[in-house]
Order: structure tokens, then C-alpha cells, then sequence
């Protein structure tokens, strides 16, 4: 009787968030660009990155803009899986997947962000 | 006398998921399909590219000497062109990003097709602009 149960959750807290993230994303990309590039320095020598991070605005901004991306890549990519008709093992299989590198690589840039010292 | 009529939902095709290539190639494809097959082919080599985002930039905790000779790797012409490339991919991803959202907003569906323009012509000016800022530094030192 109930061969098609499927999940209760529609989605639409995905799809707000997805949207939200996406926006700020959109705002956070403008800035890193700019930052990384008006000067070929800027985004490419230690000195700039250590002298940026000397203000802990910064880190905090780095931290938001790669949970954001983290979160949007990755449900993105789910959104996709989503699409297409899984058995329930693989379902359980992707998503296990995809959170488990996305904590992984998220927590490594976050050690990789506090890894750089104050100086002062 | 009756006569078996079959139900109007048999007619219906239901998708192949084993043709699915073949069908997805077949179906006839307008702005709006292009538009998602670009913005899925972004958004892959996007979340592709943050992984290895902290993956290249690992050696900032190494210290100023790792990090320097990791990123005169990434400063050669061949890095810088893909780099350009990847910004490309950001551009469309973003601008087309604000294209759905626009479209998704009040009565916007209706000039859905005027935004896609849009957002091709101002990605391309603004991938022309980031080529020029990128590639203006390195002409410099190649005159000097």
C-alpha cells in the first residue's frame, strides 16, 4: 500500500535557503573579486592575506562566504541527484556523501583561516 | 453497447529513465532549457572548483614561504587563463542565478527571454573587463 512513501519534506525550506544563500553569495563574490584582483598581489602573495587577516572582519566574512558556498554547491548538487529516481540506499548513500566531504572540506578551511596568526 | 475506452492518462509518455541521453537530446530546446543546462554545468564545475579552493589554499597554513612558492604556480599565463575561464562560469552562474530569481518575482517570467540576453551580454562585457584588469599587469611586465 504505501510503495511510493516517500519523504514528507517538500523542499520549499531547500529552496528558500538555496535562494537566500544564493543572494548572498552573489554579494560576497562581488567584494572577493574585487578584492583579489585589482592588484595581482593582493590575492596572491602571504603579506596581503596575513595583512587582511590581522582584522578579525575578515575571518568572519571568509568563514560566512565558505559555509554559504559549501552549502549552496552541495544542496545544489543534491537538487540534481533529486531529479532523477534513486533507490533509497543510494539516496542515503549520496547525501551521506555529500555532507560528510562538505563538513570535511568546511572545517579544513576553517583550520586553514585560523591558522594564520595575529601579529601584533 | 460500450466500448472500452482506455483512460486519457494512458497516453501520456512517462519519462525513459533508460533512454534518458537520447530523450533528453530529442526534447526540443528553447531559452530556458539552455539557460538550466548552463546553470547546472556552472553550478558543477563551481562547487568542483571551492573544493579545490581549500584544497589550493592549504598552504597558507604552512607559512609565508609554502604559500608564496604554491601560488607562483598559480601565476603562470596557464593558471591565469583558467582562472579567467572559471570566472566565466561564476559570471553566468551569478548572473543567471539573478535571472531566476527575477523571474520567480512578480511578473518577471513574462521578459524571461530579455533577461537571458541580458545576462549574456553583461557577462561577456564584464568577462572582457576582468580579462583586461588580469592580463594588463602581466603585459606591463612583459614591456618593461
Amino acid at each position: 500500500m504505501y510503495k511510493y512513501k516517500a519523504s514528507k519534506d517538500t523542499g520549499s525550506k531547500s529552496w528558500v535557503l538555496q535562494r537566500i544563500t544564493g543572494l548572498a553569495l552573489l554579494v560576497l563574490m562581488i567584494g572577493h573579486y574585487i578584492l583579489m584582483h585589482y592588484q595581482p598581489d593582493s590575492g596572491h602573495t602571504y603579506q596581503a592575506v596575513l595583512s587582511r587577516m590581522q582584522f578579525s572582519w575578515y575571518r568572519i566574512i571568509d568563514i560566512s562566504f565558505i559555509t554559504l558556498g559549501m552549502y549552496h554547491g552541495l544542496n545544489g548538487i543534491w537538487n540534481i541527484f533529486r531529479d532523477y529516481k534513486l533507490h533509497s540506499w543510494a539516496k542515503i548513500s549520496i547525501i551521506s556523501i555529500l555532507i560528510l566531504t562538505g563538513l570535511a572540506f568546511t572545517a579544513w578551511g576553517y583550520v586553514i583561516i585560523f591558522s594564520i596568526p595575529y601579529i601584533n | 453497447m460500450e466500448t472500452e475506452t482506455k483512460p486519457a492518462y494512458h497516453n501520456i509518455r512517462t519519462f525513459d529513465q533508460k533512454n534518458w541521453i537520447s530523450q533528453n537530446l530529442s526534447y526540443k530546446k528553447d531559452t530556458g532549457s539552455w539557460a538550466w543546462i548552463f546553470h547546472r554545468i556552472s553550478g558543477i564545475a563551481l562547487i568542483a572548483y571551492l573544493f579545490l579552493h581549500v584544497y589550493s589554499l592549504s598552504p597558507l597554513a604552512q607559512g609565508e614561504t609554502a604559500f608564496n612558492n604554491k601560488m607562483q604556480v598559480y601565476m603562470t599565463p596557464f593558471f591565469m587563463v583558467v582562472e579567467w575561464i572559471l570566472f566565466a562560469f561564476v559570471l553566468f552562474h551569478s548572473l543567471n542565478g539573478l535571472r531566476i530569481v527575477i523571474v520567480d518575482w512578480a511578473d518577471g517570467s513574462n521578459y524571461h527571454k530579455q533577461l537571458y540576453r541580458w545576462s549574456w551580454i553583461i557577462g561577456i562585457l564584464l568577462f572582457i573587463a576582468m580579462g583586461v584588469l588580469m592580463f594588463s599587469f602581466e603585459l606591463k611586465k612583459f614591456i618593461q
